[in-house]
């Protein structure tokens, strides 16, 4: 068996005690130590990577371009990601709403907008062949998005709630005040014919009413943003924020009776 | 071949302002590249073709709408005919002119179609009728250099 001697070992503890103590009780030794030759250090450093650089510089230059193309190619695939990230929520949100919801409901994707600005409608990728017929309802998890215009075999025209030729009957859900809303080909929706004491304010919802024979009974339509009082000073009107983004919207569902 | 490029040409106008991108649309504007189209047939072509041309671009335009009646067909065939009479009488030659008809033509149309929509019982209020007028028309003037070029290109 490998042995050391008795008194080897007495000294190395000794010096190892001693070097201990040395460190512990100097904290100022063992501090300024490192701050002294750190700039010496940083100098020795930057002239040994500038010095680098120059004898490396063609081969970075190749290498710093290949990564140029690099980050490009994987911007351009972060990009498709995100698209995809992005898609797969809205997906995620409509088939969860599909489960939930207790009517019969057909997804198709928007595939064209709107020709010109008088009228508000858009383009789905299903039609007859998927069982869709005008005068079908088209709503999203979100709320209410139109009718069924036209529908051919592969495709179908929905004429959505702010076309101007659009009359919804519903309700203000918290007082249960009846109104048409009608479209304004802008981003807001005004709801007419409501009477001079009518139960309406900011922040209420609108939802359609059961005396459609259109729109089911409840479909959100949006919330109030404003109330007015119209020209005639008779009737009062409200001017609806949709609970969709009309100009964002891609996925649909189509609601069969 | 011309007239199958200029067929070519309403088909490609007709998709780019289907899927017209949503950051070139202004105030919910967007250009009628169609009724440019038409109306600038009548400087490059001869009527007969010029007028056939400008039919089916609005025949092109009423089947992706969702109005039944052939509002943009009978439109784009008048104003042919229109311009047609006045480049007898007013050189049409230099592009100011053009670009002077093209905003008239499309001041016209587009005054045509929100009066069908009045006239339907819809309301539409006055700042966005407004708004439509005037920046739809000024959209499609200013973008009716791009659809001279592409006649050009066809015809020449």
């Amino acid at each position: 068996m490998f042995k050391l001697p008795r008194k080897t070992l007495i000294n190395f503890a000794l010096v190892a005690c001693l070097i201990l103590l040395v460190s512990n009780s100097l904290s100022c030794f063992k501090n300024s130590l490192p701050l002294t030759i750190r700039p010496g250090l940083s100098l020795i450093s930057l002239l040994k990577r500038e010095l680098r650089g120059f004898i490396f510089y063609h081969r970075n230059m190749i290498k710093a371009e290949e990564s140029d193309k690099q980050i490009e190619a994987l911007r351009a695939n972060l990009f498709d990601l995100r698209e995809v990230y992005q898609e797969n929520i809205r997906l995620k949100n409509l088939l969860s709403f599909k489960q939930k919801s207790p009517l019969c409901l057909i997804p198709a994707r928007v595939i064209g907008r709107s020709l010109d600005s008088w009228t508000s409608c858009v383009i789905i990728d299903k039609g007859r062949s998927s069982g869709i017929k005008s005068g079908m309802v088209v709503i999203n998890n979100q709320g209410l998005i139109g009718r069924i215009a036209e529908s051919t075999d592969n495709i179908s025209k929905i004429l959505l709630i702010n076309d101007p030729s659009q009359g919804i009957s519903s309700i203000v859900q918290r007082s249960r005040q009846e109104g048409l809303v009608n479209g304004t080909l802008g981003a807001n929706l005004i709801m007419r014919y409501l009477p001079e004491d009518a139960q309406v304010a900011v922040g209420d919802t609108i939802v359609t009413s059961e005396l459609s024979h259109i729109y089911p009974k409840g479909l959100l339509i949006g919330k109030v943003v404003n109330v007015g009082c119209e020209f005639s000073g008779l009737n009062r009107y409200a001017i609806i924020r949709p609970a969709v983004d009309l100009n964002s919207i891609e996925e649909v569902m189509v609601i069969i009776p | 071949m011309k007239k199958c490029l200029l067929l070519l040409a309403i088909i490609i106008l007709l998709t780019l302002q289907l899927a017209w991108p949503g950051f070139l649309i202004f105030f919910n504007c967007k250009p009628d590249l169609l009724l440019v189209f038409a109306v600038s047939l009548v400087f490059y072509l001869d009527f007969k073709t010029a007028l056939i041309f400008g039919i089916l671009s609005g025949l092109a335009k009423d089947m992706f709408l969702p109005v039944t009646f052939a509002t943009n067909t009978i439109s784009f065939s008048l104003l042919s005919y229109l311009i047609h009479i006045l480049a007898r009488r007013v050189s049409t030659e230099t592009n100011y002119v053009r670009f002077a008809i093209i905003l008239i033509a499309s001041f016209l149309n587009n005054i045509v179609a929100g009066l069908g929509i009045i006239r339907a019982g819809n309301i539409i209020p006055l700042g966005i009728f407004l708004r439509n007028l005037i920046i739809l028309s000024v959209y499609s003037m200013a973008l009716s250099p791009l659809i001279f070029k592409l006649i050009k290109k066809i015809t020449t």
